[in-house]
């Protein structure tokens, strides 16, 4: 176990939907096979800042989750459409950056489907290891140090 | 916050002591306990402490007096210190002490920053639990709150709660979720255990830049909009008129009563619709805390649960509703001839008319775009034949500026339109009718005064019933409007009640009679009159023509019977049969005058026009918007009895939310401009689901109004300038969230 590379994926998850699915997932005791994304918690998916994508990558994430409410059913409308459009474009902005496409995720996870939560979070878990430790030019050091 | 303990005895003293001490710009307040017994007055005391201040760090600083007993002066200084945060980990009994290395999360968090106090609870939520979690906040001075326990969904209300008591801002509180999110979904205890101390320490992190957020209350209009007159929107205006409300009951058609009101008898029991409506209506009319605006729309609905504020136009009817006696001497006078669509175009109505006999409120209307004056010809006929000076040209339109606290939508429904469709034979062939316009035509105060009879004046020996017109096809409305059935069947009893001698074919593919009424009713019907089902795979593909003055009626028929194996056999068989007159059952859909409304309420429709509302089940008749309601036929298709226990039910919701004299709190956490920053590019203005953000054209920079905004953070995100905060999810707080979650 403590050979094998440990990503870590910061998961952004709205308040509504996917914080609940995740809830629900808990309660219903499902497991996730190995690790967890760390979950931050955020109203809606129109509140995530590309910049929160951009500050974990900085901060030394492997790979970035974002979980909203399925289309049509946003508490707020349309948050998430906002963040799909955000989403097109870091998705551009971060292959630039030379993160790898697959780094970096959005999906829809109703408050009912924590079987939808625990795979996609294992899928995420499961592809960011495969891609290995993120090694950007400037967190190159940083990253040496933790891996 | 920290209070600093002062020695005792006088404020000289206390002064002496503690200036050297600490750094005085830090000094909130000093409060001061003063013994009764001391006899000295508040006044006195005051004074005394500004002299002995005058000129020194403490001279402006708030002073608090407070009473006790016994003739001891002391006093202390309440001053800024560091942070001090109390980290509390729920063992959720025995569900998390187990799942997670306990001991080890308590070290974790000792070793963080400004945690003074780790404490492990055998449950948090319980009554001791709460009890001990506020002890321990007031004696060891905490400032902030971590608790590690279940998902802030479940008990984030309970601890913000304990904390506003123990004396914190509820908002200076942070949730580590260890439960569902972390022991709950964690196979391994060691790898859950690691998560649980990061999670700790990303809320540790995080509650550091947390800020207090001030809990506010506003008054609320107690009055409530209802928009339309039909059973629905009076029976939720009667339930509401009551003590210090009132109700503005729109209505865009000019008389009440919707369309029950045009129906002659009503299914299950055959009662009368016209006197079961008419007390409601005069109940309605005569309500002193009723204010019915007929020939109105509703223009602009802003704000919010409690405090809206709606333009409604009041179209103007030409006749004045004090003077008009309703005798109708204006209608004959009136050289104009139309169509009446009241009675669906079966008879004709002049340009100044009243809809149909009995009509209420008793008093014509001009139709403008048809009333010759208005069409710029000479013609004051109407205005000469009334004796009492009602006719009134000059009348304006009005536009009421009302404030409600809540508004019920109940604008009930339109028939599909089954004209398109051709082969039904509606709009073609003149005897084939909508089910509307049977209604008319079988109600005494319709247009052949409730003589079934073809258009040119013969009765039917036979009349055809179709079933699930534009209904349960995937080709127009998928759904089954559910009242159908019902009325048809209705029709055919009230068809044999008026022509014994006619034969009735009710052409349908499947019957849904639900209800405890409905299936005996069907029984009767079928032995006692000379009624007959043909059953048809599709009513929508029916042929319908006509030939030398019969209609024709060819489709697919289903003959089902049971085989041998016990499953069944379909046959199918042509149907051919003649009729001398068609009543179509199309579906039900939202009301037209629904979709515009829409727009001005915020809240969608469906595709068939249809509300969508809040919960199909548990709230049917609210909506995603606080403070608008829907009721009747404007959510679903419903028969009277479910549109009258809408309304009621959307009536009584508001009553229990809108009590006349409480307040509404407003939720703290939301987004705030700074006014620096903001450059007025009016990016965030469009962006807000809410209608929350307007432009101040002076200050030239965007205005949240902080009752709108719930707090999404979508303009927060948006902002080229970065001049938008949301509050308590500011991008120093989830940063701090995704560095500790990191490192």
């Amino acid at each position: 176990m403590s050979e094998q590379f440990q990503p870590k994926v910061v998961a952004f998850l709205c308040n509504w939907c996917s914080y609940s699915g995740a809830d629900a997932a808990g309660r219903a005791q499902r497991k996730v096979p190995a690790e967890l994304v760390r979950i931050v918690r955020v109203m809606c998916t129109g509140r995530i800042d590309p910049q929160f994508v951009l500050e974990a990558f900085r901060q030394g994430a492997d790979g970035v989750l974002i979980l909203g409410c399925h289309p049509g059913d946003c508490h707020y409308k349309e948050g998430n459409y906002k963040m799909l459009k955000r989403h097109a474009i870091l998705e551009q902005v971060l292959s630039d950056f030379g993160i790898e496409k697959q780094r970096y995720c959005l999906d829809w996870v109703s408050a009912s489907e924590g079987e939808k939560f625990i795979r996609v979070a294992g899928e995420m878990i499961e592809t960011v290891r495969a891609l290995g430790p993120l090694r950007l030019p400037h967190t190159a050091e940083s990253k040496e140090t933790a891996v | 916050m920290r209070e600093v303990q002062i020695t005792k005895d006088l404020v000289v003293r206390l002064l002496q002591v503690i200036e050297p001490r600490f750094d005085i710009e830090k000094v909130n307040k000093v409060v001061l306990n003063v013994g009764s017994g001391l006899g000295i007055s508040e006044a006195v005391l005051r004074q005394w402490f500004a002299s002995l201040t005058k000129g020194s760090k403490l001279e402006n600083v708030a002073v608090e007096i407070v009473a006790t007993e016994g003739q001891e002066i002391s006093g202390k200084l309440v001053v800024s210190t560091a942070e001090r945060v109390g980290v509390f980990l729920c063992e959720c009994g025995p569900n998390l002490k187990e799942a997670l290395d306990f001991p080890a999360l308590i070290e974790a968090a000792r070793l963080l920053d400004n945690v003074v106090l780790v404490k492990a609870f055998s449950l948090l939520c319980s009554g001791d639990g709460q009890q001990g979690l506020a002890e321990d906040i007031k004696t060891n001075q905490l400032t902030r709150v971590v608790i590690a326990g279940c998902s802030p969904r479940e008990h984030e209300h309970t601890f913000k709660k304990v904390l506003k008591q123990a004396g914190i801002n509820p908002y200076l509180l942070r949730i580590a979720n260890i439960r569902e999110q972390c022991a709950w979904i964690m196979s391994d205890k060691q790898q859950a255990t690691d998560l649980a101390a990061l999670m700790i320490k990303a809320a540790v992190r995080r509650v550091l830049v947390q800020e207090p957020l001030e809990e506010k209350e506003i008054d609320i209009c107690p009055d409530v909009l209802v928009i339309g007159a039909g059973i629905t929107g009076m029976s939720a205006a009667l339930a509401l008129a009551q003590k210090q409300r009132k109700v503005y009951l729109v209505e865009q058609l000019p008389c009440i009563g919707g369309k029950t009101v045009r129906y002659e008898e009503s299914f299950p029991n055959m009662e009368c619709a016209p006197c079961m409506l008419e007390p409601k209506m005069d109940a309605v009319l005569h309500n002193e805390r009723i204010e019915t605006l007929t020939c109105s729309d509703v223009q602009e609905v802003l704000g919010y649960f409690g405090n809206f504020e709606v333009k409604v136009k009041k179209r103007a009817r030409g006749v004045d509703e004090p003077a008009c006696i309703g005798c109708g001497a204006c209608v004959e006078a009136c050289p104009v001839e139309l169509d009446n669509e009241f009675n669906e175009n079966l008879s004709k109505r002049k340009a100044i008319y009243l809809p149909y006999p009995g009509v209420l409120p008793n008093v014509p209307v001009i139709d403008k775009a048809h009333c010759l004056r208005f069409q710029g010809k000479e013609c004051s006929l109407c205005e000469a034949a009334c004796a009492f000076g009602a006719v009134n040209y000059g009348q304006d339109d009005e536009v009421r500026e009302l404030k409600v606290g809540a508004v019920i939508a109940a604008t009930g429904f339109d028939l599909f339109d089954a004209a398109p469709l051709g082969n039904l034979g509606l709009g073609k062939i003149p005897d084939v009718y909508t089910s509307l316009a049977f209604e008319r035509m079988m109600s005494a105060s319709g247009p052949t005064e409730g003589k079934i009879v073809r258009r040119d004046g013969s009765v039917p020996r036979t009349i055809a019933l179709v079933h699930c017109v534009g209904s349960r096809t995937a080709e127009h409305r998928d759904y089954c409007s559910g009242i159908c059935c019902a009325y048809l069947a209705k029709f055919a009893r009230l068809i044999h009640h008026k022509l014994p001698e006619t034969q009735v074919l009710s052409i349908y593919s499947d019957l849904c009679f639900p209800g405890k009424k409905m299936q005996p009713f069907f029984e009767q019907l079928i032995r006692e009159t000379n009624t007959h089902y043909l059953r048809v795979r599709n009513p929508n593909a029916l042929q319908i023509g006509q030939t030398d003055g019969v209609l024709e009626i060819a489709g697919v028929d289903v003959e089902e019977q049971a085989n041998c194996a016990g499953g069944t056999l379909r046959r199918e068989k042509r149907l051919n049969v003649r009729a001398d007159m068609v009543v179509l059952a199309p579906a039900m859909e939202g009301s037209r005058q629904a979709e515009p409304l829409s727009r001005l309420l915020d809240v969608p429709v469906d595709g068939a026009r249809f509300f969508i509302e809040e919960h199909v089940k548990l709230s049917s008749f609210a909506t995603a918007r606080d403070g608008i309601l829907v009721a009747g036929c404007a959510q679903s298709p419903q028969d009277v009895a479910g549109s009258v226990a809408q309304g009621v039910a959307a009536a009584g919701m508001v009553l229990s939310r809108l009590v006349p004299g409480e307040k509404i709190q407003l939720e703290p956490a939301v987004s705030v401009v700074d006014e620096k920053r903001c450059s007025g590019c009016k990016t965030c203005v469009d962006l807000c689901p809410y209608h929350a953000i307007s432009y101040d054209g002076e200050k030239h920079v965007s205005v949240i109004s902080g009752v709108l905004c719930r707090g999404c953070g979508i303009c927060v995100a948006a902002c080229p300038s970065g001049a938008i905060v949301g509050q308590h999810f500011r991008d120093e707080q989830i940063c701090a969230e995704i560095q500790a979650l990191l490192k």
